[in-house]
């Protein structure tokens, strides 16, 4: 009893601190989301005001709708959804390809320079690559201002890293498991798709909702890339003003709604990105 | 007919992990590997089942030479020595993989499956998933995953090595008397010489550089061991191993160890004189195992010593202890209920006809 | 005076329904200077008991007690406690020497006086010519032996092994019983060795504390555990080959009590001194366990007979499997036995080896 007290007083005063810290950091990071809720539900002319409100007088629901007065506004998104999924099953199947080979034939694949190719995306700045990029794409077949020229765009940045990713969990996989299956007569083809995939399946999944995130959220190319037949969502976000006065409030009604995809398959997907599917395959 | 034929197989140039090792395993013989950790045992099985391909050499079972086949058209089936269950299919397809990459029809599937979890004890786990069962279970239902392959060669990694000693007693019974495993040609890896005298019909002793040391049965291994290397590795406490002479008194043969006259049986010294007409001189390392020395009440007829204990521990079904008899250490078995106390003189028995010779330079038994 | 004590010692952890009860009136004491081990499977609290006797688990409820003062409240540096592990965790980049030496460093021991009691222990541990290699380049029993020197080195009053032996294979694992034992006998420090295995157990320690399902079973040197087990968890954990239970029915007959076992044609007789415990105790059925080491071979008028299925020869014994009626018996034989399955072979054994359980609560009748 006495025991109890002793040990684990001297802890109690330490866990305070932590949980009022992590409630301080919980109010800096939401108060953004906060603001932007509320701010989509004011009418233009509190958004206005010198001295912000925070707390709506009148709730303007209207904004939500008055948001898709311009038909196209929708198509956006529509365009934004359907270049995200295409460049993130493609970035997936290719990368789960190569993650493997990476994984299993180090040496064969040229694994050493994987590291660099990945680093190298990230050695300047993506806007020194955007107007030679324009005009390597404006000579493709799929050219510009199209909903391809955009997914593969995007390969460009999801790949390495849907790569370098795959080959990290193919890497964790036993090679045993393989081998197992290729003595109960599977051949090496089957048993990739029979038993190691389903064992990196929680890593395909949080990769894939890696390169869908970049790939919805992603404004500077696609800014310079498209606009006319194919806008995705992100460039039309500043195009809520009147005049020389930006419209606040439906600029945040949309944002909130395009908002919406991401989190909906961060929900549905969440309990699939658990890791640890792989505990208990050796020993214990 | 299946038998398993490996001939002169080599892997490694540098550094031959198996070196021009030949061995065959007729159909229905249980042929047990054994050496220390890290000696090639793993990667021979690994190249019977065609996971590594060999330097050199060929493996055919039966009449096919495989050397070239891929492991999935070799109908040879082996458990890991990690089990390698797929964790995230039920025990029943896990035991099911073999028969669904063959084709089979469902219900056939099941109930093959069925049978061998029977067999195996296991038939109430089928729906659990690996994460969720012991290692014994998880090692039956690795092997259940081999039996039900119905294979003409299996290969057994270490099966046993990391479970409880209680559970190992079990498995290795079953090894016993699972008649599937004894009737095609088995070959079984195993670091624990008991393991490996238990279970094989013949057993391999594999030593340093990837070749087998010899090659034959419990008995013989253990009785007649054709190296130093074999006798020290398989039995414990491992074998007194002494650094001696051989002296002729008044025509009768002894080999002394420092201040040690040990008398050599009238048996063994013929044999002895022949090979000492070869041999330039009369050094040799005698092995005498601690069963074979004994206090003087447990071995009656015995030689005897006198010498005083320097440790003594009693362990299950023994009791060890290291006597200093005349400045060598040498250790003696008892049996397990008694006790002696260090510093205690204790004489004790032993049996000539029980030591073994070896050359010093190369470790070879003089006798064989 | 460095004994330990631990009285009506409990852990619980969690609290409520969810509560798991790990250790469970816990009643144990090890003498100043024994060598005691602390032996069950796993799970069974043992490692709860030496978390809580080092001081890294706080005590639910109960008392422990080094040397008379209590330590319930007292850090586990305060507690003048030593452990090694079952992972050696040296400091890869120190010699051994450095690696002994380093515990006194941090207490601030001068330079001459560390370096002299590194030798010292050293020399005890026969690693005094690899004290200026790294961890790296040596063994696992080297490396097991400089992380068992670094936790004596600061003289400690208990000293507590946790598994040390687990990562060891099997010769390692011999030369190393013997050098514990002697280690212990030359120190004559307080230890507590914990283990699941029963032969580690049962060679170093003067007593081994059997525990299971949270409490303390029995403690005892070697003959008690083997021959007066007091429940039949002992008996069949305590043993190698594991013992024989046979169900059995009583019958008395002309004033002589025999236990007949069930589903076999084996008959025990009860030394008289024994019939009485089992009136005291009252009931018909029974188990009996016998163990392998206690059945001797013999040709005419055998106790029990039956088929030999199995001869293990292990080279300094054998252990055969007999099958007679529903019943598997083992036996441990010399190894110049040459029984080969399909033989019969009779057994003879010494009524007073036979022990007899209750059969619903496993305790010892007699």
């Amino acid at each position: 009893m006495a025991g109890e007290a002793g040990f684990e007083h001297r802890w109690r005063h330490v866990r305070l601190l932590f949980l009022a810290f992590l409630g301080l950091w919980l109010l800096f990071t939401l108060f953004p989301l906060y603001f932007m809720a509320i701010t989509a539900l004011k009418t233009t002319a509190e958004t206005n005001l010198t001295v912000p409100t925070f707390w709506p007088e009148v709730f303007a629901f209207g904004n939500f709708a008055a948001v898709f007065a311009e038909a196209t506004n929708f198509d956006a998104l529509v365009d934004s959804f359907v270049i995200a999924s295409l460049n993130t099953v493609l970035s997936l199947v290719l990368g789960t390809l190569a993650g493997y080979a990476f994984a299993r034939f180090p040496r064969q694949a040229g694994g050493e320079n994987l590291a660099f190719w990945i680093l190298s995306n990230r050695m300047f700045p993506p806007v020194a690559i955007l107007v030679p990029m324009f005009f390597l794409f404006d000579s493709t077949p799929w050219g510009t201002d199209s909903i391809w020229s955009l997914v593969i765009l995007y390969l460009v940045f999801n790949l390495p890293l849907a790569t370098w990713l795959m080959m990290v969990f193919f890497r964790d996989a036993p090679p045993e498991l393989e081998e197992a299956a290729y003595l109960d007569g599977w051949t090496p083809f089957r048993a990739f798709f029979r038993i190691t995939l389903p064992l990196v399946l929680p890593g395909m999944i949080s990769v894939a909702m890696l390169c869908w995130i970049f790939a919805w959220n992603e404004y500077l190319f696609a800014n310079l890339f498209v606009g006319t037949d194919v806008r995705t969502y992100t460039i039309v976000i500043p195009t809520f003003t009147h005049g020389s006065q930006t419209l606040w409030n439906l600029q945040m009604a949309f944002s909130l709604i395009a908002m919406i995809p991401p989190v909906t398959l961060f929900i549905l997907l969440r309990r699939y990105m658990v890791r640890g599917l792989s505990l208990g395959v050796v020993k214990g | 007919m299946a038998r398993l034929v490996v001939e002169g197989l080599c892997k490694g140039w540098d550094f031959p992990v198996i070196d021009d090792l030949s061995i065959t395993v007729e159909e229905g013989e249980f042929l047990v590997i054994v050496g220390p950790s890290g000696i090639g045992k793993t990667t021979l099985l690994r190249l019977v089942a065609g996971l590594e391909s060999p330097d050199r050499g060929r493996i055919l079972v039966g009449d096919r030479d495989v050397t070239r086949v891929p492991p999935y058209r070799r109908n040879v089936a082996m458990t890991f020595e990690s089990y390698a269950l797929y964790p995230h299919l039920t025990v029943a397809r896990n035991i099911a993989s073999p028969l669904q990459a063959r084709g089979l029809p469902a219900a056939e599937i099941r109930r093959r499956v069925e049978e061998v979890a029977r067999l195996l004890r296991i038939d109430t786990l089928l729906e659990r998933k690996p994460g969720e069962i012991s290692g014994g279970q998880k090692q039956r239902t690795a092997l259940g995953r081999t039996l039900v392959a119905d294979p003409q060669v299996f290969l057994l990694d270490e099966p046993i090595s990391h479970l409880d000693a209680r559970i190992r007693h079990e498995l290795r019974s079953q090894f016993h008397t699972l008649e599937d495993l004894r009737r095609v040609a088995t070959v079984y890896v195993t670091h624990d010489y008991a393991e490996a005298l238990s279970l094989g019909d013949r057993i391999a002793v594999m030593g340093n550089g990837g070749r087998l040391a010899q090659i034959g049965s419990a008995r013989e291994l253990f009785e007649q061991p054709a190296t130093l290397f074999v006798a020290e590795h398989l039995g414990q406490p491992t074998i007194n191993a002494l650094e001696a002479e051989l002296v002729d008194v008044d025509g009768r043969l002894e080999a002394h160890v420092g201040s040690l006259r040990l008398p050599v049986a009238s048996s063994r010294r013929d044999a002895l004189a022949r090979v000492g007409e070869r041999r330039a001189t009369r050094r040799v390392t005698i092995g005498l195992r601690p069963q074979h020395l004994r206090p003087a009440d447990e071995l009656p007829q015995g030689a005897t010593l006198e010498g005083r204990v320097d440790i003594f521990e009693a362990l299950g079904s023994t009791g060890v202890m290291i006597v200093d008899v005349g400045g060598v250490a040498l250790t003696a078995l008892t049996r397990p209920e008694r006790t002696f106390d260090p510093g205690e003189m204790v004489t004790l028995a032993w049996d000539p006809a029980a030591l073994h010779f070896f050359d010093p330079s190369d470790g070879r038994n003089l006798l064989l | 005076m460095s004994n330990v004590i631990l009285s009506k010692v409990n852990k619980i952890y969690g609290a409520g329904r969810t509560g798991v009860h790990a250790v469970r009136d816990l009643d144990l004491t090890v003498n100043d200077g024994e060598f005691m081990a602390l032996l069950g499977p796993s799970g069974c609290g043992k490692t709860s008991t030496l978390r809580m006797i080092v001081g890294l688990e706080a005590i639910t409820s109960g008392d422990i007690h080094f040397g008379g003062v209590r330590v319930n409240d007292l850090e586990p540096r305060e507690r003048n406690v030593a452990m090694a592990f079952e992972t050696y965790a040296l400091y890869p980049n120190f010699t051994v020497e450095e690696n002994l030496a380093f515990p006194l460093e941090v207490r601030g021991v001068p330079a001459d006086e560390r370096r002299r009691r590194a030798r010292e222990l050293a020399e005890l541990l026969r690693i005094t010519e690899i004290l200026t290699a790294r961890p790296p380049v040596l063994s696992g029993g080297q490396q097991q032996r400089v992380s068992l020197g670094r936790a004596l080195i600061r003289e400690p009053a208990v000293f507590i092994l946790d598994e040390v032996m687990s990562h060891l294979d099997a010769h390692l694992k011999f030369q190393m019983l013997f050098d514990l034992k002697r280690l212990h006998q030359e120190l004559r420090r307080t230890m507590i060795y914990v283990t699941h295995d029963q032969v580690e157990a049962l060679a170093l320690a003067d007593r081994v504390a059997v525990m299971s399902n949270a409490a303390l079973q029995q403690v005892g040197d070697r003959n008690a555990l083997y021959n007066r087990p007091t429940n039949m968890f002992v008996a069949d954990f305590i043993g190698e080959p594991p013992t024989t239970f046979i169900a059995v029915e009583r019958c008395d007959r002309a004033g002589a009590i025999e236990l007949r076992a069930i589903g076999a044609d084996i008959v025990f007789d009860v030394a008289a001194e024994r019939a009485s415990a089992l009136d005291a105790h009252g009931g018909r059925r029974f188990t009996v366990g016998i163990r392998p080491q206690n059945l001797y071979p013999c040709d005419h008028d055998p106790r029990m007979a039956g088929k030999v299925v199995i001869n293990e020869y292990l080279g300094e014994r054998s252990i055969l499997s007999i099958v007679t009626g529903d019943v598997t018996l083992r036996a441990l034989v010399p190894p110049e036995t040459r029984l080969a399955p399909g033989d019969h072979a009779g057994f003879s054994l010494d009524p007073r080896d036979v022990m007899i359980f209750d059969t619903e609560s496993g305790v010892l009748v007699a």
